[in-house]
């Protein structure tokens, strides 16, 4: 076995080879011949090939032709044309259509072919080097992805307990003290929660695929209250919902929810206490098309520089930092999997809305 | 119809603290008053393969954990499953994850025996209500 760069050479004129060999043969491991089929055969044997030449003009395949057929399962080695003048916009035709990296005219001149195999070699190494830098990237990148999802399911565990304990300490009679410490201890519990709730579910989004499932959106909707009933009480929000629906509606509920509970658990955490009566309201109205979800609520609304910020990552509110702040992210990632839109309208003092829309996908 | 005071609840779960919390927690709310708890789901196989006499002569309804070590929840209702028809039916299982993925789900709904998968914390109050459900109140 020769440790030189192998290069195959195709072509229908023997007297071409021949002059090939004469010139790298020295330098290179060169495999010359006239048939179309030997040289992919060549090539099915010699993963290490580094260039094809090939001849335009042949009478059973050209050049052109070749490459087209050896580029998918052949992607590695850097594809070089030998031509006449007479077929340029063939060529032309080919290096557009990225078919052939370079071309050299016959009859060939051995400066141009040798710079030629050089800026060749060259391409050869950095595609190689590019692939695997690429790879080792992804590979990091799942790595972490899985990490950070199996990690933030983990810490799930040990948080849900210390609320199961927090739920059933507050059934006990407790002293006013201790009564003020375990609040703050929920407090703090629960922002935990949400947060590392919110990354799983980050996650589970980025890596699940598009799911389509008939979804009656009034129980859904129910359902959600009833989850945030003991939390809605707790600030003496009324909530009220009205659902039209008018057809079948399908779309991913397990997004759906997702993003309507951060918009639910939002509306509830930046309510108003100064309000005499604070609300949120859930309009919902579907049909054929879409589903149009409106949560308007009476609360806190949002500074008018912090809206256009409120859907990144995590965004920085100038006044009040309660939630974590990936909520609307995830909210919008998600949305953007069911190919939907998020739209706000919200004003300081006054109260937010917001409108989800979501294509309907029967 | 039975009253949800006859049905006998097992919890089943590696996490000693869950147990204890949840067990509290259904005392208080008087669901039942007959609780057993084991640590793990060996154990619990172990009683159910012995055919203790908790399971016998009424509903059985299981707080399954599906995270845990050795068998996990869905390995304990592999087992469930492949025992003789008139053991099965003594049980009808309730799922308990603390962050509920989708694949759980769909796993889950694969076994006729059970009923839902719920969120931990148990929430008892809505326990309660798939429980009566369940039972057809």
């Amino acid at each position: 076995m020769s440790d030189k760069v192998k290069l195959v050479y195709l072509d229908d004129e023997e007297q071409n080879l021949f002059s090939f060999q004469a010139l790298f043969r020295r330098d290179f491991d060169v495999f010359t011949t006239t048939s179309a089929h030997d040289a992919a055969n060549y090539l099915t044997n010699n993963r290490d090939v580094q260039i094809v030449f090939s001849d335009q003009k042949m009478p059973e395949v050209s050049g052109v032709e070749f490459f087209e057929l050896i580029k998918e399962d052949f992607p590695e080695p850097v594809r070089i044309l030998l031509t006449g003048y007479a077929d340029i916009e063939a060529v032309i035709d080919a290096i557009n259509r990225g078919q052939v990296y370079r071309y050299v005219t016959k009859p060939w001149d051995v400066n141009d072919l040798k710079i030629c195999i050089d800026n060749s070699l060259e391409k050869y190494r950095r595609d190689k080097e590019l692939k695997e830098k690429n790879s080792a990237l992804e590979k990091a990148n799942s790595e972490l992805e899985k990490f950070v999802y199996s990690a933030s399911h983990d810490l799930r565990a040990p948080i849900v307990t210390i609320k199961g304990v927090i739920n059933l300490a507050k059934m006990e009679d407790l002293e006013e003290k201790s009564k003020s410490y375990l609040e703050m201890i929920e407090k703090s519990t629960n922002r935990l929660n949400d947060f590392v709730t919110n990354i799983v579910h980050y996650y589970q989004n980025m890596k699940s695929d598009e799911i389509r499932e008939e979804v009656d959106l009034q129980s859904m909707i129910n359902e959600l209250i009833a989850k945030f009933k003991d939390y809605a009480d707790a600030f003496g929000i009324d909530v009220q919902c009205n659902v039209v629906q008018s057809h079948k509606f399908k779309t991913d509920a397990n997004r759906l929810i997702m993003v309507l509970n951060n918009l639910l658990s939002n509306a509830i955490k930046f309510s108003d206490s100064n309000k005499p009566k604070p609300a949120i309201e859930i309009n919902v109205v579907q049909n054929m098309e879409r589903a149009v979800i409106k949560i308007i609520d009476n609360g806190q609304g949002i500074e008018e520089s912090a809206i256009s910020h409120i859907f990144d990552m995590f965004p920085k509110s100038a006044d009040k930092n309660i939630g974590a702040g990936v909520g609307l992210f995830i909210a919008s990632e998600a949305l953007k999997k069911l190919k939907g839109k998020i739209n706000v309208e919200s004003k300081s003092g006054v109260g937010t809305k917001f409108i989800v829309e979501v294509p309907n996908l029967v | 119809m039975k009253e949800l005071s006859e049905v006998y609840i097992h919890l089943v779960d590696d996490n000693d603290i869950d147990i204890a919390v949840n067990t509290k927690l259904l005392q208080l709310s008087k669901i039942s008053e007959h609780i057993y708890s084991y640590n793990g789901a060996v154990r619990f196989l172990k009683e159910v393969n012995s055919g203790a006499n908790q399971f016998e002569g009424h509903l059985n309804v299981v707080l399954l954990d599906i995270m845990m070590p050795v068998i996990n929840g869905f390995d304990c209702l592999d087992q469930l499953q492949i025992m003789p028809e008139e053991t099965r039916s003594k049980f009808k299982i309730f799922m308990l994850a603390s962050t509920i993925d989708r694949n759980d789900i769909r796993r889950a709904e694969s076994y006729p025996m059970v009923e839902k998968i719920l969120e931990k914390p148990l929430d008892v109050y809505l326990f309660k209500k798939f429980l009566e459900e369940t039972l057809g109140y």
